[in-house]
């Protein structure tokens, strides 16, 4: 552009230039209402937060008060610093298994030898260090870690995987598909608080609730589903381990399944979308191929609809730390904080507990480990991801 | 859109099937093939009829719930024996539903209104001005969208209590303004907006700037009655956003006066015990205004997310 500005004579420039400010100032006046009110209220807050985690802070401003907010939540430092050494080690260890499979087959086996012996000294940091977390430090808070990872990886691939087989499904173009996808996107958009406290009489301990009812015509015990703290495995199968081993509790299970039934209908509609944009072109090459419908699904559908299940796992992984309003409608204090993601606790310490400060400091803490599951998401499968 | 463009990557293949038709009467074992493929289909509308099923049911057994007698939701029948509709008006006096319902009525449409006047521009600048640091800002502004509520919610908080910042009045708490102004801009609404406006074509700008028409009078006369479908999705999402509110009326409502809907149903879960039926009742009541838009819109709602979803 500035180039070919400065061949066209004087008059022409001066007045193209007036033009081009012109076209400045009215972006600015136009995008600066919404910037605004998304600055003021979206981006502001979390800088806002990191200022408050440095003070006491209850209803109105304290004294300042340092790491102690931060040292309140995660513990002494020693188990701090052990648990992030754990970090790093998993981090070696995947760099180091990395290089191990692009080097020569002589020089592979003692490189994943490595690797698998830095990734057991990294759990074993992990479980000393978090131990030491949990001795010291706020166990509510740090309780909401597994809790948190518990829901999203219970609930995104169960989703994902629904999804897609009902959007192959969808994608036959059977007659009254388009009903069907109405059907299925229904619970995404009702109110959030009115179908969770629908599944809050489903999911009730009651013997006659929905749930129970289910479960008596398949000749089951009735469960006390979202009042019920016990972890999944030891219902299931009488097993009784220690820590988080058991899974997530039956109640964050029921809760799971909400999640799920809500969620689907979106990511059946973007599939749908991602369906419809691979070229017919390669259908028929297989085609004439003579691949089977799996072949066709293996190595051409799946394949080339990763950028769009990329897509989806993140947006699901964020829908899933946002996960807010149906936890706390459906939530019963008998499953004795089982059910509390991060979101929850820092709501409960801000709210209930009016301790401001320190609801910050754990403000800073999820929006950290945010970054971090990202990041390492995007290294993970970002290099799976095929784009055509 | 993307209905076109389904049917054009799916004409060859019906074609092709047409064609197999036609030869497959010459054979035999047509009538085998037939059968199979009858079959095939019944097992694809079996999987739609389940996923269906396990949607539906849940309503259904919300609405069936809301008719029930206190007696009946504990003895569960799956149907009530006479439909109780009294419960209803039970649920919408007991719960002051009347005063709640206004006010929901009236925020959500103050914070629509906000909502699609601050998106319409942003996104129309974000796709066809350019200025300094245009991509910049976007990318700031979608980022806010991996932000979890519970993280902005304490700063905001303080921001409308009026302990950061001067506003006009002092506190925003229990005020229209409080309850509204956060939901008056939002990142999705801009992206979904801005890709649909990028699509227009750049001749039509140039027409218009022929006779002599302004970026504003642009956007409101051509832009704008050409974008429906994007901006009843928009105006869907901002409406669920408004409507399904609770935590923040939660927090900035201290009063009853502004209470929206939600609180309500909140509080009528809280305090109604085990009287089931009539927060079934109630859940009915908030989920129907909704139901009814999405009924009348759907199609366009599923095609402007499918248009703008993929493809940042």
């Amino acid at each position: 552009m500035p180039t070919r500005v400065l061949r066209l004579p004087e008059a022409i420039g001066r007045r193209l230039r007036r033009r081009e400010a012109r076209e400045h100032l009215i972006g600015y006046l136009f995008t600066a209402p919404a910037v605004a009110v998304i600055a003021l209220f979206g981006l502001f807050p979390l800088g806002y937060a990191f200022y408050m985690s440095f003070y006491a802070w209850r209803v109105r401003q304290g004294p300042f008060r340092g790491l102690r907010n931060y040292g309140k939540a995660l513990g002494e430092p020693q188990g701090i610093l052990i648990f992030a050494g754990a970090v790093a080690l998993l981090m070696l260890a995947v760099w180091v298994w990395r290089r191990a499979r692009r080097a020569g087959a002589g020089r592979r086996l003692p490189g994943l030898l490595a690797a698998a012996a830095l990734l057991v000294a990294a759990g074993a940091a992990a479980v000393t260090g978090w131990g030491r977390m949990l001795e010291t430090g706020d166990v509510k808070f740090l309780n909401a870690l597994p809790v948190t990872i518990y829901y999203a990886l219970g609930s995104i691939p169960l989703q994902l995987a629904i999804a897609l087989a009902l959007a192959c499904v969808l994608f036959q173009h059977l007659r009254g598909s388009a009903f069907f996808r109405m059907v299925f996107f229904l619970p995404y958009v009702m109110p959030t608080v009115a179908t969770a406290t629908v599944f809050r009489s489903i999911f009730s301990s009651r013997d006659t609730s929905m749930a129970n009812q289910f479960l008596a015509l398949l000749g089951l015990e009735p469960q006390q589903w979202l009042a019920e703290s016990r972890p999944i495995l030891e219902i299931l199968f009488g097993w009784q381990l220690p820590d988080y081993w058991g899974g997530p509790s039956l109640a964050l299970v029921s809760i799971i399944l909400f999640g799920v039934w809500t969620f689907v209908g979106y990511n059946v509609v973007i599939f749908l979308a991602g369906l419809g944009s691979i070229s017919g072109a390669l259908y028929e090459a297989a085609e004439l191929d003579g691949a089977n419908r799996w072949d066709v699904f293996r190595h051409i559908t799946f394949p080339l609809l990763s950028p769009v299940t990329f897509y989806l796992a993140l947006i699901d992984f964020i829908g899933a730390l946002k996960a807010f309003n149906h936890i706390f409608v459906m939530r019963s204090p008998l499953a004795q904080g089982t059910v509390n993601t991060a979101s929850m606790v820092i709501f409960d310490t801000f709210y209930l507990a009016n301790q401001y400060g320190y609801a910050a400091a754990q403000v800073v803490l999820l929006f950290l480990m945010i970054l971090g599951v990202t990041y390492a998401q995007n290294r993970v499968f970002g290099r799976s991801v095929i784009y055509d | 859109m993307i209905e076109s463009a389904v049917d054009i990557v799916q004409q060859p293949k019906s074609a092709r099937l047409h064609v197999g038709r036609q030869s497959e009467r010459n054979e035999v074992e047509s009538s085998v093939l037939k059968t199979c493929k009858r079959a095939k289909r019944v097992c694809l509308y079996l999987v739609l009829v389940l996923g269906a099923v396990v949607v539906a049911l849940p309503f259904c057994w919300m609405v069936s719930t809301s008719l029930m007698t206190l007696g009946e939701t504990i003895n569960r029948q799956w149907l009530p024996g006479t439909p109780r509709w009294q419960n209803y008006q039970t649920a919408w006096t007991e719960a002051r539903f009347a005063v709640y319902f206004l006010n929901s009525v009236i925020i959500t449409v103050t914070s629509l209104a906000g909502l699609l006047t601050t998106s319409i521009l942003a996104a129309y600048a974000f796709a066809r001005l350019q200025f300094a640091a245009r991509e910049v800002i976007f990318f700031g502004l979608l980022s806010t969208m991996m932000i979890p509520e519970a993280m902005t919610l304490l700063p905001s908080f303080l921001v409308i209590r009026g302990d950061v910042i001067p506003l006009p009045g002092g506190s925003w708490l229990n005020t229209l303004q409080g309850l509204t102004v956060p939901f008056m801009a939002s990142a999705f609404s801009i992206f979904l907006l801005r890709q649909f406006f990028k699509r227009l074509p750049v001749e039509l700008w140039d027409a218009a700037c022929i006779d002599g028409c302004g970026h504003l009078r642009f956007l409101t006369t051509v832009v704008l009655p050409l974008s429906k479908a994007p901006l009843l999705t928009v105006s869907l999402f901002g409406f669920i956003a408004s409507w399904d509110a609770l935590l923040w009326p939660l927090l900035v409502t201290t009063r009853e006066t502004w209470r929206p809907l939600m609180v309500g149903l909140w509080s009528l879960v809280t305090e109604a015990g085990p009287e089931t039926q009539l927060f079934m009742a109630g859940a009915t009541i908030t989920l129907l205004p909704i139901l009814v838009i999405y009924f009348l819109v759907q199609r366009q709602f599923t095609e402007g997310i499918m248009t703008s979803g993929l493809k940042g």
